[in-house]
């Protein structure tokens, strides 16, 4: 199955910056793994993996920006799913966040 | 305009707009210090002097007590004794404890010595609501308008914030550098090339030919948002960014208000003496009797209650409201007829 990491909802922020990806196409990241790390105004978000999952397609790259709730990447449970054409809704990869 | 070229820029946040503005003045001249509750190894309230400790050190940036007059006071005569300090007042509620120092010392001081001192001190604070209550939400800067010697700009866009900041850390007399809590979580363009703004120029956010409204720093927002509700409703609103408070931009309103004939004034303080009545009297000084409406806060204390504070503020159905009524009651003036 693909799913899609998005960008979390944070209180008072609209935007977001990438600051770091946390791993190469292809990684296989487990439960609480960092996956990628977001600045925003005033602090960094940490995104970790809530489930397993193959990092495929990086939508947005450091220094990218971004806004809440729209795609960051794609991941996949199998590193040769076929990826779904553009613009198709995924399901939202089960992540956990904190912003420090 | 069409003619106009395009310029390189980057997105960044409100805060790093001022932290490169500051940083850059500071690499340029020596004679800049920056004073401030937490500017120092914290980086400032909202982080908008960011890696300048680190840069400049503790001499150049300096972590002060709370307490706004000595702040104020000190930075004020750090300017007459050749220093150009910047002085970060984290509320701008607390700025009402560093008047004395800034206006009757700062402001007056080259008029007082026949323009043999000068006193170069911007005092950059932070304005507007956001659920901090009474004594930390205010915006006062009209207050400040009607000081002889003292310049008081409101930029609403990293942008502005950028090319104000440097500005005003050349300007040869005091300076106030009013932002606002609502504008730092919010990123925007930031020409690549170094740029200055100089003061006392307007900017028209929005085209339109109905209706005028000016306003500054967040309340641009809430503009647009009413303009966009008022597009549904057939009313065609241009939108000046004043960005300068004094020195005003009254010229570029005068012009916009020649054309549509009415002119609606937005701010997020109190109507009575506000920005927008200067605004409204002198656009009347230039052009005869216009037809013009204020909106503003409503005459209370701003509440950190969550329901309270957005009923005293204004909102884009308030301005909707208003500038439907404006519209409706618009009289003719002579001038205008030939104009449209």
């Amino acid at each position: 199955m693909i799913y899609q990491i998005s960008v979390p909802a944070v209180a008072d922020v609209e935007e977001i910056r990438v600051l770091e990806w946390h791993g190469d196409l292809g990684h296989r990241f487990n439960q609480g793994d960092l996956i990628v790390e977001l600045e925003t105004h005033k602090a960094i978000v940490e995104v970790r993996a809530g489930q397993p999952g193959v990092l495929r397609k990086i939508l947005s790259e450091a220094g990218k920006w971004q806004g809440i709730g729209l795609p960051l990447a794609l991941l996949s449970d199998d590193d040769d799913e076929a990826l779904p054409d553009a613009n198709q809704a995924t399901t939202d990869l089960l992540v956990d966040f904190e912003i420090t | 305009m069409s003619g106009e070229i395009q310029e390189a820029t980057e997105r960044m946040f409100f805060r790093e707009a001022i932290m490169r503005a500051v940083g850059e003045e500071m690499a340029r001249n020596d004679r800049i210090l920056v004073l401030g509750q937490d500017v120092g190894a914290f980086g400032g309230s909202y982080r908008e002097f960011d890696g300048l400790f680190a840069k400049f050190g503790a001499s150049r940036v300096r972590d002060m007590p709370v307490a706004e007059a000595a702040m104020v006071g000190v930075g004020v005569g750090a300017a007459a004794a050749g220093y150009r300090p910047l002085v970060s007042i984290t509320y701008m509620d607390f700025m009402m404890l560093g008047f004395d120092p800034l206006i009757n010392y700062g402001a007056k001081l080259r008029y007082k010595t026949g323009g043999r001192l000068t006193a170069p001190v911007v005092v950059k604070t932070t304005s507007g609501a956001k659920g901090q209550g009474v004594a930390h939400s205010q915006c006062i800067e009209a207050w400040l308008m009607s000081v002889p010697g003292l310049k008081v700009v409101a930029p609403a866009t990293a942008g502005d914030a950028y090319g104000m900041m440097k500005a005003a850390l050349r300007e040869d007399g005091p300076v106030v550098f009013v932002d606002h809590k609502r504008l730092f979580p919010i990123a925007g363009e930031v020409p690549v090339a170094e740029t200055i703004i100089p003061f006392g120029l307007a900017k028209i956010r929005r085209v339109g030919t109905d209706l005028t409204i000016t306003t500054h720093s967040f309340m641009n927002r809430v503009a647009l948002e009413a303009a966009e509700l008022l597009r549904a409703d057939g009313i065609s609103a241009e939108i000046i960014d004043l960005r300068s408070l004094a020195p005003l931009d009254i010229d570029t309103i005068a012009h916009s208000v020649r054309r549509t004939g009415a002119l609606l004034t937005l701010e997020e303080g109190q109507v009575t003496c506000g920005v927008g009545v200067e605004v409204i009297a002198r656009v009347q000084e230039a052009l005869g009797p216009i037809s013009a409406v204020r909106v503003g806060a409503l005459p209370a204390p701003v509440s950190s209650n969550p329901v309270l504070e957005p009923a005293c503020l204004p909102d884009a159905s308030r301005v909707v409201m208003a500038a439907q009524n404006l519209i409706r009651q618009r009289r003719v003036p002579a001038w205008s007829k030939s104009n449209r």
